[in-house]
């Protein structure tokens, strides 16, 4: 019995582990720039279906920066069809009875490293109009322009939230930002879109910020797949 | 090993050991079949588990517990913003695939039971009279029904298995890797079920005719809730996914809602006539007898209105509702209390309030400054009698003692009138200056201009740095035990029953149904005054203002009125999911808090509103309108696509 179970437990786990890189960006093809996002479950990230182990795998994900770049170097060399999800137009696009319309996925062959580059239609692009500026009471001002990234009449839908975020950190978004001195504002009907294409001057609410450095992102949203946000990049206050 | 085995062999035929020679006998320390389907006393065992696996979201439930959990202090109301709790940050999702909860394997152990039960149960048929055969198959059709509800709800479709899957050793378990069905599938089934429930069922229940097991109009009452959840999502969801055989796993067609509304529709008519609203303490006249027939309600075992229940009885089965949402002031041995604080956004839902313009509550004069009151009850002196029965107001009466809710004391001069602490819609701490507060419960008074002395806080909060208390100026009055003795008030020692379905849901129900037809021009075989006149009928029982003209009988008045009946009852968390509005009412949300002071120098209470003190954050994420199906669960069925997002 006791040879038994000495010769069970020598088979070692020897198969290596993973190692292989997959590298690259999401990048918004109207400006070239890569698409800001929000880190964590609320932004972009990549699929990855691996089609030689399996015709239906079971996919595997992993999240995008902030920036729009992405990096993994723990991915087993093999075969993936890859793709990326966001607040963007779908690139792989179904109609209502689940039949794959367009598909932009893109098929690799991993061996050691790999770079991607998936180019998208933002649902909204926000960009910034000058920088923040610090008024005389220690709040700041910011201003923006929010226009649409897609031509898409399926989602060039209304626009629902325009908001300012303030955080101490420059990882700022939706899912982090000082509450006490963030400017949120949700928009009904067609209003929010009224306000596409104009310079939108937001200030900070709550009084003076606490006089340390500041980080502001400014990020919109429309209603149209998971309620994801588009985002500027990050600017910051010192005081 | 194989010499073990000749050993033992060796040893058998040595010692002269022969092997049993009838293996056909059957073990003795097992049940079989017969034992439980052969008598009236078995299948009374079986339903007593299925009844007690019965998934509904009662005094054990919250969604980072789970079902049939014992410890809620994250309470359900503390999700939608009826409440504040302490130990709720944020929005929440239900926190599956932990070790108190397994919703998917626990789920489909449910309906292997009622499956087993279904196959079974006709073959000793003869045992029993027909009516008793065909009362037990529905009730399993029934908790079958409810449990497929309970997966659809949560998951979107989910793979329908209506008969014991075996496995046979050595075999494939390709087959019993069942895919998803679509969602429609799984709400049809749901229907079907409840429909087999209601042909089989009788009048009342002929083994326990006190709603704690289901009847005919149980069943025909949560069809009516579940195909309005089904005619909501067909109208209101945006989120859809599809297997690759075009089976939308996620998602209704919008063209479905209609005929779901009308399902829900003509379910809840079933129980017209057969139940009704609870009036026994009612008078028109006299709000104190409205209030306290509202409190009645949930406790008055005679009721009428319950049609559904679940009985607790110490010390088998039991809960700690009143030990999590006592008053503190009345806190338990077990020192929790005060889990469930209503927001100022729910209490406003509510008539016989002075409001501002835009529906806030009035707290300041017109010029600027608060208004004074003499005791903290004053402004809530014609407050509708149904808020009262829900929520604890500040100096309203519980147990025999003023439930005292006080935030501080104001020091500051109120000659001229007392300027508001803070400028509205400020996210900031309360200034220091010209307050006095405190901290915990061991309070030291403060020494008022009369003499007399006062502690700064009241006895039931509002402590700065102790959340055991009224964190938003009110405490939770719904199901609340006022006979309960303190030193009873303890976790694992509540029986209250819980109601699961009281006639004013399936009202309810049937008015939101008609009120949808109506919006979608779908009114052949309705009563268009259903709305207003349900609507009223509730509002008349709860002693609020009745509805003017038919016309103000809108979708979002039915609404409102089910938020305000149902409160604190786990049902609005499911009717901000169906409506698909959770998102936008928790978008980046702080709730709203009323925090009442006494100002040394007028000697009189004045109110402050404001946002939580907590600057809690509710942003209820869109992915969550289908949850995630537990990693366990895809792992075991690689056929499972998880729904979009995770």
């Amino acid at each position: 019995m006791a040879v038994g179970v000495a010769s069970s437990c020598n088979k070692t786990d020897n198969y290596a582990a993973p190692s292989s890189t997959i590298t690259g960006s999401t990048v918004d093809e109207g400006t070239g720039q890569t698409l800001q996002t929000e880190i964590g479950g609320g932004g972009t990230r990549v699929k990855l279906l691996e089609t030689s182990y399996s015709a239906n795998p079971v996919p595997l994900y992993f999240q995008s920066k902030q920036d729009g770049t992405f990096n993994n170097t723990k991915v087993f060399p093999a075969t993936y069809k890859i793709s990326v999800e966001g607040p963007f137009v779908p690139l792989v696009q179904t109609d209502n009875t689940g039949t794959v319309v367009s598909d932009s996925s893109q098929t690799i062959v991993l061996k050691d490293q790999a770079t991607l580059k998936f180019k998208v239609q933002p649902y909204l692009r926000v960009e910034w109009v000058g920088k923040p500026v610090i008024n005389a009471d220690k709040s700041v001002t910011v201003q923006v322009k929010v226009t649409r990234g897609t031509n898409i009449p399926a989602y060039q839908l209304d626009v629902t939230n325009i908001n300012l975020y303030v955080s101490n950190t420059q990882y700022d978004g939706q899912n982090n930002y000082d509450p006490r001195y963030s400017t949120l504002t949700s928009y009904g009907g067609s209003t929010g879109t009224a306000l596409l294409g104009q310079t939108i001057t937001i200030t900070t609410t709550g009084g003076a910020l606490p006089l340390q450095d500041a980080y502001f992102r400014v990020g919109a949203r429309i209603n149209a797949g998971l309620n994801q946000y588009n985002y500027t990049t990050t600017a910051s206050v010192s005081f | 090993m194989k010499k073990f085995k000749y050993i033992i062999l060796f040893v058998c035929i040595a010692a002269g050991i022969t092997a049993c020679r009838k293996l056909n006998i059957p073990p003795k320390n097992i049940i079989q079949d017969p034992d439980v389907f052969g008598s009236t006393g078995g299948v009374q065992a079986y339903m007593a588990r299925l009844y007690s696996e019965l998934p509904i979201e009662d005094f054990r439930y919250s969604p980072d517990m789970g079902l049939n959990f014992f410890w809620i202090i994250k309470p359900t109301p503390a999700t939608t913003g009826e409440a504040l709790s302490r130990d709720q940050g944020g929005s929440s999702s239900e926190n599956f695939g932990d070790w108190h909860w397994d919703v998917w394997g626990g789920n489909y152990t449910t309906i292997h039971d009622c499956d087993y039960f279904i196959q079974t149960l006709p073959t000793y048929a003869k045992n029993y009279t027909q009516a008793q055969v065909n009362g037990w198959l529905g009730e399993a059709y029934f908790v079958r029904a409810m449990t497929y509800f309970a997966l659809v709800k949560r998951f979107g479709g989910v793979p329908i298995v209506n008969k014991v899957l075996n496995y046979t050793p050595g075999s494939d378990v390709a087959d019993l890797k069942v895919p998803r069905s679509s969602e429609k599938a799984v709400w049809d089934q749901v229907a079907s079920d409840l429909d087999l429930a209601i042909t089989n069922l009788p009048e009342a229940n002929a083994d326990y005719g006190d709603g704690s097991r289901a009847n005919k109009f149980a069943a025909a009452a949560f069809k009516s809730r579940a195909m309005l959840y089904a005619g909501s999502v067909a109208k209101y969801n945006k989120i859809t996914l599809f297997d690759n055989d075009h089976n939308q796993v996620c998602g209704l067609q919008a063209s479905d809602a209609a005929g779901y509304f009308q399902k829900a529709y003509d379910a809840a008519k079933m129980l017209d006539g057969k139940y009704s609203l609870y009036l026994a303490q009612w008078s028109a006249t006299d709000k104190n007898a409205q209030y306290q027939n509202f409190v009645n309600l949930f406790s008055d075992p005679a009721s009428k209105e319950n049609i559904f229940v679940r009985e607790y009885q110490y010390p088998n089965s039991v809960h700690g509702y009143d030990a999590y949402n006592v008053p503190r002031q009345l806190m338990g041995p077990n020192g929790y209390s005060s889990e469930v604080n209503p927001t100022l956004d729910f209490v406003e839902k509510f008539d016989g309030l002075p409001k501002n313009a835009d529906g806030t509550l009035k707290t300041l004069d017109a010029s600027g400054h608060y208004l004074l009151y003499s005791n903290t009850m004053d402004i809530f002196a014609n407050a509708e009698p149904r808020l009262r029965a829900s929520v604890i107001l500040p100096g309203d009466v519980f147990k025999g003692q003023n439930i005292e809710i006080r935030r501080g004391i104001y020091t500051g001069s109120a000659a001229g009138g007392i300027s508001p602490l803070l400028p509205a819609g400020s996210k900031s701490q309360y200034p220091t200056a010209n307050l006095v507060v405190s901290s915990t419960a061991g309070q030291t008074a403060y020494k008022l201009p009369d003499g007399t002395l006062m502690n700064p806080a009241g006895l039931s909060g509002v402590f700065t740095g102790d959340q055991t208390c009224a964190i938003s100026g009110f405490s939770v009055r719904k199901w609340l035990n006022p006979n309960l003795a303190t030193s009873q008030v303890l976790e694992n020692n509540e029986t209250q029953t819980w109601i699961e379905m009281r006639y004013a849901e399936v009202l309810l129900n049937k008015a939101e149904a008609a009120a949808e037809l109506v919006s979608l021009g779908q009114t052949g075989s309705i009563n268009t005054a259903d709305p207003f006149t349900i609507v009223n009928q509730i509002r008349s029982r709860a002693g609020a203002d009745l509805l003017v003209g038919a016309g103000d009988a809108t979708i979002d008045v039915v609404r409102n009125e089910r938020r305000k009946e149902l409160a604190f009852e786990n049902k609005t968390y499911w009717d901000l999911r169906r409506w698909r509005i959770f998102d936008k009412e928790q978008n980046g949300t702080i709730y709203r808090v009323l925090m009442p002071f006494y100002s040394a120098d007028a000697g009189k209470y004045f109110f402050d509103q404001r946002t939580d003190e907590r600057n809690n954050v509710y942003n209820y994420d869109t992915r969550w309108y289908y949850e995630q199906i537990p990693g366990g669960a895809i792992s075991k069925s690689s056929n499972l696509i998880q729904n979009p997002g995770y």
